[in-house]
């Protein structure tokens, strides 16, 4: 049994609120689309089917029309509202419980959906499924020191004004974690990198008011049903804007992406050979000379040149 | 939505490659009613305005009409 710490009707309820006046806080769902596209530019062959899981309203579509050989590209999104906004093929699915047979698609990306899954690995394992053999997964999504300013000031406040802390902002995966999760599900060639975008206000309330515009809100299980009290907000804000303000009085919120790539498992891969069955020594590669333990370190056979 | 609004039809690519959800077994399209019937499940997912909607929350229970 998943522990269970998203509330999955909330995240759907909290996009659907967002899908109607998302252009105007989409600013980081658009960049981090950006992001992926430019990676996926690195990558030669051809991707007939595509999926855009968690699209928020197919922000890729458009990007990546009559690119990269893409002849059907499928925007997804858990509320339906936001599924209907994109252009072209769409589906509302769940990123835990996915609508694909096994070995369909040839890329699954996804911006920025991922952080708000309980089941993870499911996901993960869900994902190279779908996939074709040496199908291609890029996904994005908000990493472990995401909005750490803003945790630590609501922290700070609570307790001092309301003497105990509730699960505020959600949890978020650490990127060590990643490409070991990557690995279990089955991919192959898995790589994980991490990318920072910092994005400046005018206060903290304004922050929290856009997290609410992009549909990512608060969705931890365990969230207080009552509203937060707004002295609480109000502190938090003072906090924030103490710590962390510029000479130009905005302050700064960091966003923290995830990066993972990993391709399905696939005969004519690239394959790490056994241990011992080179036929050829590196030292040899490379043109150098073997030496023994006693010799001078390489450092010093360089450091005249420097 | 106005009433007046182009449906949109499903997508023939979607129809080829969408499971069900819960049972990872085929769907049935029922062009009539709109929906993607999962037999294995027995539930039946809604497609609205071309969208196929592929939650189990919002699918159908096939028992509900059997008449």
């Amino acid at each position: 049994m998943v522990h269970q710490v998203f509330d999955r009707r909330a995240v759907s309820r909290h996009q659907a609120r967002a899908a109607g006046a998302f252009q105007e806080f989409s600013f980081l769902a658009e960049e981090v689309a950006d992001r992926l596209t430019e990676r996926l530019e690195d990558i030669t062959r051809s991707f007939p089917i595509a999926v855009d899981l968690g699209s928020h309203g197919g922000l890729l579509a458009p990007r990546l029309r009559g690119q990269h050989g893409i002849e059907t590209l499928i925007s997804t999104d858990l509320a339906p509202a936001f599924a209907a906004r994109s252009r072209g093929p769409a589906v509302a699915c769940d990123e835990e419980a996915l609508p694909f047979a096994s070995g369909t698609l040839d890329l699954v990306l996804s911006s920025l959906a991922l952080h708000w899954v309980n089941d993870l690995p499911g996901a993960f394992v869900q994902i190279r499924q779908a996939l074709k053999p040496d199908g291609l997964f890029i996904g994005a999504m908000l990493g472990g020191e995401t909005l750490k300013e803003l945790r630590e000031c609501l922290v700070d406040a609570e307790v001092e004004l309301e003497g105990g802390l509730s699960p505020r902002t959600s949890p978020l995966t650490d990127v060590r974690d990643l490409g070991m999760l990557l690995q279990r599900a089955g991919f192959a060639l898995p790589v994980v990198d991490t990318d920072r975008i910092t994005v400046t206000y005018g206060s903290a309330l304004k922050l929290m008011q856009d997290l609410r515009g992009m549909g990512e809100s608060n969705a931890v299980l365990e969230r207080r049903k009552t509203f937060s009290r707004r002295n609480t907000l109000l502190r938090a804000a003072q906090l924030y804007h103490e710590r962390y303000a510029g000479p130009d009085g905005r302050i700064t919120a960091t966003f923290q992406v995830l990066w993972m790539l990993g391709w399905a498992p696939a005969e004519n891969q690239p394959q790490p050979k056994k241990p011992g069955s080179a036929t050829h020594s590196l030292a040899e590669a490379l043109g150098a000379q073997v030496c023994g333990v006693e010799a001078s370190s390489p450092l010093d056979d360089t450091s005249g040149n420097g | 939505m106005s009433e007046t609004a182009a449906l949109r039809a499903v997508d023939p690519k979607l129809l080829e490659i969408l499971v069900c959800p819960l049972s990872k077994g085929p769907l049935r399209y029922d062009a009539a009613r709109q929906e993607l019937i999962s037999d294995k499940a027995g539930l039946a997912y809604p497609i609205r305005d071309g969208i196929p909607i592929m939650l189990i929350d919002e699918a159908r229970s096939l028992d509900d009409t059997a008449g």
